[in-house]
C-alpha cells in the first residue's frame, strides 16, 4: 500500500471508533483516562497502571477479498503459512478459504445453491478485520498478548506473552484467530509488516490491500462469540465508559 | 532418520477384510520411490502376487500422493491411484489413475503421504481419515447414492473443509469404467469398480497439520515465484491464442485470455483482459477450457476458473447454464475439464444447431451432472467413440436384439438431444442391458463380448484405439515416433503429456529447435507436427525424457498436464524454462538435495519398476512383441500422403521398427525383447526383481 492519503475519507467518514462509539480523539482518551503513556509503546498500545491493554488505534489497512473473482486455488493460505512460517499449514492460514471452500451442505438435496463449489461456486475469502475499538481477541485476552504492530497497526499476537489458552480464539466473532499446534501459540493477521503475502500470491487480483475502513458493522459474525473481558480489563473500560 | 520435510512421514494401511488399521513409516520403505505412483508400483510388486484380479481382495488400491502434495509449489494437486486396472485388456495389469482437487492436499494435513488399501470389508463402508487417525465406518446408508450426495452427507459428518474421494452407483456396480471423484469435478477414471469391489463407497480426510518445508523459508518463497514465473496456461502452452500487445507470437493454444473475452456468469461479469506473463496475479484468468473446447459461446457462461489446490492455473471451469434446469430437471451449475466435460456431448455426432451451438453446451451439463455423480469413465472418449461406430455402423443394433434396440429412442440420439444421455448413462452405472453392460467393460472387453476383433479398430485412425482396451494419448499425430514410443509403454492410455505440451506450447519451430537442443541435445529431436523427418536418437532421448518427466510429477505429485516447465513465455529468456525446477523445489521443501540427474534416476527406478510388474504379471519378458505394440492406422495418412512428406502423419513400418530399438538401446534394455537388462535393475537399486525373475526363469541377461 502506497503512503498517499487515500484512506481519510474512509476513516473520517467511515463508521470508526470515534464515530461510532461517541467519545473522543485517542489525545483526549489519554488525558482522561490519565495513563501513563510510555514511549515505547506510544504507537502501539495502551498500557494502563495495572498493565491492561486497551488498543484504540486503527490499523492502517485491511486485506479485502472480491469472492466473484476467487478461483478456490488456496495460494493465498500456502502464501501466508509457508512464507511466514515454512510451513503449509491452512489450518495456521491468517486467511481462510478452505472452510469455504467445499458444498453448502446444510441442505444437499435441494437445487438452491448458497456459497462453495458445491454450491453457486462462489468462494468467499475469510479475511481479519482489524476491528476498531474495542478489539474483541486483545480485549479477550488475559495476558495482554494482542497488541499493536509498529508500522501497520495491525493487531497482532505477541508470542512471547501469549500462553495458548485460545480464549481469543472464542472471542473473535468471524473466527479469525489461528491456533498453531507446533508453538502452542495463536496467531493472526498481522499484514505482514504492510506487504501481504496472501495479497502478493493471488494469481486472480481477488485480494487487495486497501487503507483501513470499518467492516464489523456490515459482515455478519461467523460464531457467537465469547465477550469475556477480563477483571483487569474491565476496569480499565470504566475508566472511559 | 533424518527429519524430512515435504513427507509428512506416514503411510496408512487398511485391511478391510478383518479392519485392521496401521501405520508405517514413509521413508523407511519408500523413499527411494518418492511417493504417488513410486509408492504404488513398489506396493504392488511387494505384495500382490502375479496372476491376481483387479477385484480379488488381495489387490491392493494405493492412494499416494509425494513431498511437494500439500505445499505451494505450483500445481502440486494430484493424487495418484495404482491398483490392477480393471479395463486392461485382456488381462488385468498395474496402471495408475490421477485425480486433482483438495485430496491430496488434505491427506497430508491429514498426517499421510499415502493409503494402502485391501480385503473386502463385509458390508459397505467408508474410511475417515482424521488428523493421524483412522476408522472405518458404515456406509450402508450411503450405498446406492451419488457422488455428490454422498460427499456432501460425510462433509456434513466430518465438517466442511473434509475433501471426500467417492464412487458413484458403476463403481458400487463393479462396472470396470468406473471413476472416483473428489472435490466435486475432479476423477480418476478406471479405479471406482476396484473401491466398490472392496466394498469401499469413499475416503474422507480432514487434518489440521502441516507440511514442513525444511529449506529456509526465504529461499523457498523465491523458488516458487521462480516457478510460477514460468508458468504458461493449460497444458504449458506459453503464448496467447490471440494477438496480444505484449506478446511476440500467438498459436492455436490454450492461452484463451483476451480484452473483451469475459467470464460472463461470474456474480459481476469479469473481463480475463490483458494477462502479461510478467504478472503473476493474473495467471488464472489465462485458461478457460469451456471456451478451449465449447467455442466463444461458452464464455457467457462462465461463472470462474476452478482447479486443484496449489494450481494458479484453472483447468477446470465452472458454467451456469441456467436453461438446464427447466428444460432437463439437473443443476445449472456444472464444472470439468477436458473430456469430463465433453463426456455428454461427444456421445453424439451432430447437433440441430451445429457442434459448438446451445445444444451441445447443454449435452456437456447433462453429460457431466450425470457422469460425476454416477461415477463413470470414459477412457478418455473411448466410450463416445466406441458408441458412435457401433451404433453407425449397425453393430449395435445386431448385437443387443431388437426388443431393447426399441427401447431406446434412437430418433432423438440421431437429432443430437441431451434427453438421451439420461437412459443410457444411469443403464451404464446399473448395467441394466446388454448394450450399458457392454459399454461399462471398457473397450477390449467390449469387442470381445460382442465378438469384434481387436484389430478391426487397430486400422481406424478415426477412432483413435490404441491397443489393450485403450486409446492413444497424444501420439503420432503430434510427435511423431516420440508419440508413439511412449503409448506403446503403459497398460492403459499413456497419460504422458511431456512431450505433447512442449510440442503444442504455440512457439515458433526455430524457437523450439533452440530449446530442444538444450534439452535432448539437437534440434532433430523435434518436427513440425505432421512433417516428419526420419527417427534418429535424439527423438528416442526425447521419449525416454518426457516418460521419466511424468512418473517423475505423478511420484511427486505435480501436475504433468501443466508441465514440463522447459519452455517459459518469457521472451527475455529467448522462451527457455528450466528443466531443473523439480529438483529446486523437492529439496528445498524435503531438506534432502538432489540434482536434476539424481532425480531422473529415481523416475527411472520408477518407471522400470512399473515395466517389470508388467512383465511379472503377463508372465513373459518377450515386451516387444507382446506389449509394446501400436495399432496400424499409425502408418496411414487420412489424405494418402507417404510418411515423411509435409501434411503426413504417417509413419513408416522399419523406421518405428528403429525408433523402438533406439528407446530400448536409450533406456539400456535388450534390443530383441524389450525387457530391461538383470544389469538395468541391479544399476537403479532393482536387485530384488532381478532375484525374482532370475528365479522365475524371466530375467534377459
Amino acid at each position: 500500500m502506497t503512503k498517499k492519503n487515500d484512506g481519510d475519507i474512509l476513516k473520517r467518514n467511515g463508521p470508526s471508533v470515534h464515530s461510532s462509539n461517541p467519545c473522543f480523539s485517542r489525545r483526549e482518551f489519554l488525558f482522561m483516562g490519565g495513563i501513563i503513556f510510555t514511549a515505547a509503546t506510544a504507537s502501539q498500545c495502551w498500557s494502563s497502571g495495572n498493565s491492561s491493554l486497551i488498543i484504540i488505534e486503527q490499523a492502517n489497512g485491511l486485506v479485502v477479498g472480491d469472492p466473484s473473482k476467487c478461483v478456490g486455488c488456496r495460494r493465498c493460505e500456502l502464501a501466508c503459512s509457508e512464507f511466514n512460517d515454512g510451513k503449509a499449514s491452512p489450518v495456521i492460514s491468517r486467511i481462510k478459504i478452505s472452510r469455504n471452500l467445499n458444498p453448502w451442505i446444510s441442505n444437499p438435496g435441494v437445487k438452491q445453491f448458497g456459497p462453495g463449489t458445491f454450491g453457486n461456486g462462489l468462494v468467499i475469502q475469510d479475511l481479519c478485520k482489524q476491528c476498531p475499538h474495542p478489539v474483541p481477541c486483545a480485549n479477550a485476552c488475559p495476558h495482554n498478548a494482542i497488541v499493536l504492530a509498529p508500522n501497520t497497526k495491525a493487531r497482532v499476537v505477541d508470542s512471547a506473552k501469549c500462553v495458548g489458552c485460545k480464549i481469543c480464539q472464542r472471542a473473535c466473532p468471524w473466527d479469525m484467530i489461528s491456533f498453531d499446534p507446533d508453538t502452542n501459540r495463536a496467531t493472526k493477521c498481522f499484514l505482514c509488516n504492510g506487504n501481504p503475502k496472501c495479497v502478493a500470491a493471488c494469481p486472480a487480483e481477488a485480494l487487495k490491500y486497501v487503507p483501513w475502513c470499518d467492516l464489523t458493522k456490515i459482515e455478519r459474525p461467523r460464531i457467537s462469540p465469547n465477550t469475556f473481558i477480563s477483571p483487569s480489563k474491565a476496569s480499565t473500560c470504566i475508566e472511559c465508559h | 532418520m533424518a527429519n524430512y520435510g515435504g513427507w509428512v512421514g506416514k503411510t496408512l494401511r487398511v485391511d478391510l477384510s478383518n479392519g485392521n488399521i496401521s501405520i508405517e513409516n514413509t521413508l523407511e520403505r519408500y523413499k527411494d520411490y518418492l511417493g504417488g505412483t513410486g509408492i504404488g508400483y513398489k506396493v504392488l510388486w511387494d505384495e500382490v502376487p502375479a496372476g491376481t484380479q483387479p477385484f480379488d481382495p488381495v489387490n491392493r488400491i494405493v492412494f499416494g500422493v509425494g513431498p511437494l502434495a500439500g505445499t505451494g509449489a505450483p500445481c502440486n494437486g494430484r493424487t495418484a491411484i495404482t491398483t490392477l486396472w480393471p479395463t486392461c485388456w485382456p488381462k488385468s495389469l498395474v496402471a495408475s489413475g490421477h485425480m486433482g482437487g483438495n485430496f491430496a492436499a488434505e491427506l497430508k494435513y491429514a498426517g499421510f503421504d499415502a493409503i494402502i488399501i485391501y480385503g473386502k470389508a463385509d458390508q459397505p463402508v467408508w474410511l475417515c481419515i482424521l488428523d493421524g487417525k483412522a476408522e472405518i465406518r458404515d456406509a450402508r446408508n450411503l450405498w446406492g447414492e451419488g457422488i455428490r450426495r454422498t460427499s456432501m452427507e460425510i462433509s456434513r459428518q466430518m465438517g466442511p473443509r473434509a475433501s471426500v474421494a467417492a464412487i458413484g452407483q458403476a463403481g458400487e456396480n463393479l462396472v470396470p469404467m468406473s471413476v472416483v471423484i473428489n472435490s466435486h469435478s475432479h476423477s480418476a477414471g478406471g479405479v471406482g469398480s476396484v473401491m466398490g469391489s472392496k466394498n469401499l463407497k469413499a475416503i474422507g480426510v480432514l487434518g489440521t497439520g502441516s507440511v514442513r518445508i525444511a529449506g529456509n523459508k526465504e529461499e523457498w518463497e523465491k523458488a516458487v515465484n521462480y516457478h510460477l514465473s514460468l508458468l504458461g496456461a493449460n497444458n504449458q502452452h506459453v503464448v496467447p491464442d490471440s494477438p496480444q500487445k505484449w506478446s511476440e507470437y500467438y498459436g492455436p493454444t490454450r492461452w484463451v485470455a483476451s480484452p473483451g473475452r469475459r467470464w460472463g456468469a461470474a456474480s459481476s461479469s469479469i473481463d480475463t483482459g490483458s494477462c502479461d506473463p510478467h504478472n503473476l496475479n493474473r495467471i488464472a484468468y489465462r485458461t478457460n477450457n469451456a471456451a478451449f473446447f465449447l467455442g466463444e459461446r461458452a464464455w457467457k457462461y462462465t461463472v470462474r476458473g476452478n482447479g486443484c489446490s496449489s494450481c494458479p492455473i484453472r483447468c477446470h471451469t465452472i458454467l451456469k447454464v441456467p436453461s438446464v434446469s427447466s428444460k432437463y430437471g439437473i443443476p445449472e451449475i456444472g464444472q470439468n475439464t477436458c473430456v469430463g466435460m465433453l463426456f455428454g456431448r461427444n456421445f453424439f455426432r451432430s447437433f440441430p444447431d451445429g457442434p459448438k451451438g446451445e445444444t451441445s453446451i447443454e449435452a456437456c451439463m447433462v453429460g457431466m451432472s450425470l457422469a460425476d455423480d454416477l461415477g463413470i469413465w470414459d477412457n478418455y472418449g473411448q466410450m463416445q467413440r466406441d458408441f458412435q461406430e457401433l451404433y453407425y455402423s449397425g453393430i449395435l443394433k445386431e448385437k443387443v436384439g431388437s426388443k431393447e434396440f426399441k427401447s431406446y429412442s434412437w430418433d432423438e440420439y440421431e437429432k443430437g438431444s441431451p434427453n438421451f444421455l439420461f437412459k443410457l448413462l444411469r443403464g451404464i452405472a446399473l448395467k441394466r442391458d446388454e448394450l450399458t453392460t457392454a459399454l461399462g467393460m471398457g473397450t477390449g472387453y467390449h469387442l470381445e463380448r460382442w465378438g469384434i476383433p481387436e484389430k478391426d479398430w487397430q486400422e481406424r485412425p478415426e477412432l483413435s484405439y490404441w491397443k489393450m482396451g485403450h486409446p492413444r494419448h497424444h501420439s503420432s499425430e503430434e510427435a511423431g515416433q516420440t508419440g508413439v514410443i511412449i503409448n506403446t509403454q503403459y497398460n492403459r492410455d499413456s497419460q504422458c503429456h511431456s512431450h505433447t505440451n512442449f510440442i503444442r506450447n504455440g512457439l515458433p519451430l526455430h524457437v523450439q529447435k533452440q530449446i530442444a537442443v538444450d534439452i535432448w541435445g539437437s534440434t532433430d529431436a523435434i518436427d513440425a507436427m505432421s512433417a516428419y523427418s526420419p527417427m534418429n536418437v535424439y527423438k528416442a532421448k526425447m521419449a525416454k525424457w518426457s516418460i521419466l518427466r511424468k512418473e517423475l510429477h505423478d511420484s511427486l505429485s505435480i501436475c504433468n498436464w501443466m508441465g514440463p516447465w522447459i519452455a517459459s513465455p518469457l521472451k527475455e529468456h529467448n522462451y527457455k524454462g528450466d528443466d531443473s525446477v523439480e529438483s529446486l523445489l523437492y529439496s528445498l521443501a524435503t531438506g534432502n538435495p538432489k540434482s536434476r540427474e539424481e532425480l531422473d534416476k529415481d523416475s527411472e527406478r520408477i518407471f522400470v519398476l512399473h515395466r517389470a510388474l508388467t512383465i511379472r504379471d503377463m508372465q513373459t519378458s518377450d515386451m516387444r512383441t507382446k506389449h509394446d505394440t501400436f495399432p496400424k492406422w499409425i502408418f496411414k495418412d487420412q489424405a494418402g500422403k507417404p510418411p515423411f512428406s509435409s501434411g503426413s502423419s504417417a509413419m513408416d513400418p522399419d523406421d518405428i521398427k528403429l525408433a523402438m530399438d533406439m528407446f530400448y538401446s536409450e533406456m539400456g534394455w535388450d534390443l530383441e525383447t524389450g525387457a530391461p537388462r538383470t544389469e538395468t535393475y541391479q544399476k537403479l537399486g532393482l536387485q530384488d526383481v532381478a532375484d525374482v525373475f532370475d528365479r522365475n526363469g524371466l530375467a534377459v541377461g
